[in-house]
């Protein structure tokens, strides 16, 4: 690949899991920055928090357990990942059993996040 | 300036995908350049080369196409996506032993790096998704 | 949505899709989107297909011209559908 300049990517997660094939698509996106050496940070809103649940096994659904793929990020670099801190309050997580060490962010906090990066990349 | 579009959504769902499309020429006719449009997901089946449309309908692969054939636009799908979407080129239709090629061959099968390389060398990057 | 709670003052946000409903006026959506003090349009071809016509007075029509106008002027955009 050539050289190109550099820009800063937020992925935007907004999607459950397992519920559509965003989920994979935007993980598959993140770890392409990252073997690409192009650095990628993570957001997780609304829904997308869904993703950080504590103890997937999705073996009786036959496909990769999303969970533990998220698990293996900060193998790539990937290590700057925040949450959307109201939702996962909706869903009553405890982010401290995440895949991901996560750092949560209220609403004002997120829109300052967003508009610090060059590319938003939304899933 | 240099935009780069990501294609999320299925021609065949809503008219996101052809929206996608509109938003490219417009683009162009506004004296920018198109570096990439990328499709992922069920974005790829907009490269079905086989679709058969109601004849009153438009149907978006005449859009894509266009892109390509006049303005040199890369159309690019995700290999992953696309395999799974059944959309295959001459080349991974016998490699995986597949009766035919089943995507127009404007359209370029590629790697998500080409979605990474999108993101460094363009000022904007437009998502159309769902 | 969701995206009322993080779009702010300087944001603009566009209705395309099924999303030109919250464009309708006197609605709970199109009151909590004027809420946000962000600048609100709707793509206007896809009013007219869903006819939406009674639109919400801080919305503005626009066409895909002034799409990537907006697009233009705003460095970055996230797609929520």
């Amino acid at each position: 690949m050539t050289a190109a300049p550099k820009k800063t990517v937020l992925i935007v997660l907004r999607h459950s899991p397992y519920g559509s094939g965003l989920a994979k698509a935007a993980l598959d996106a993140a770890l392409a920055s990252a073997a690409f050496d192009q650095a990628v940070d993570l957001l997780f809103i609304g829904d997308g928090v869904l993703q950080l649940q504590p103890d997937q096994d999705s073996t009786s659904l036959g496909i990769k357990n999303m969970g533990r793929r998220l698990a293996s990020l900060p193998l790539y670099d990937i290590d700057h990942v925040y949450v959307d801190a109201q939702a996962a309050a909706r869903y009553n997580m405890d982010l401290s059993k995440a895949p991901l060490h996560t750092r949560q962010l209220d609403d004002h906090e997120i829109h300052q996040l967003m508009v610090c990066y060059d590319h938003l990349l939304g899933f | 300036m240099i935009y780069s579009l990501l294609v999320l959504s299925s021609p065949f769902s809503g008219h996101c995908s052809r929206s996608a499309a509109q938003f490219a020429h417009c683009v162009i006719a506004r004296g920018h350049t198109i570096h990439r449009i990328f499709f992922l997901d069920a974005g790829t089946l907009a490269s079905a080369a086989s679709s058969v449309s109601a004849q009153d309908e438009d149907t978006s692969l005449r859009s894509w196409s266009e892109l390509a054939g006049q303005h040199g636009v890369d159309l690019a799908i995700c290999i992953t996506s696309a395999l799974k979407h059944g959309m295959l080129d001459q080349v991974e239709a016998d490699r995986h032993e597949r009766p035919c090629a089943t995507i127009n061959p404007l359209f370029t099968v590629s790697g998500l790096g080409q979605l990474v390389d999108a993101c460094a060398s363009s000022d904007r990057l437009i998502t159309f998704g769902g | 949505m969701d995206c009322v709670n993080i779009i702010a003052k300087d944001d603009a946000l566009v209705l395309m899709g099924d999303g030109v409903y919250a464009a309708l006026a006197d609605t709970d959506a199109s009151k909590a989107l004027q809420d946000t003090d962000a600048k609100l349009y709707v793509m206007a071809a896809d009013a007219l297909a869903a006819g939406v016509k009674n639109l919400a007075v801080a919305v503005s029509c626009i066409d895909m011209d002034g799409l990537v106008a907006l697009t233009e002027t705003f460095p970055r955009q996230q797609a929520w559908y």
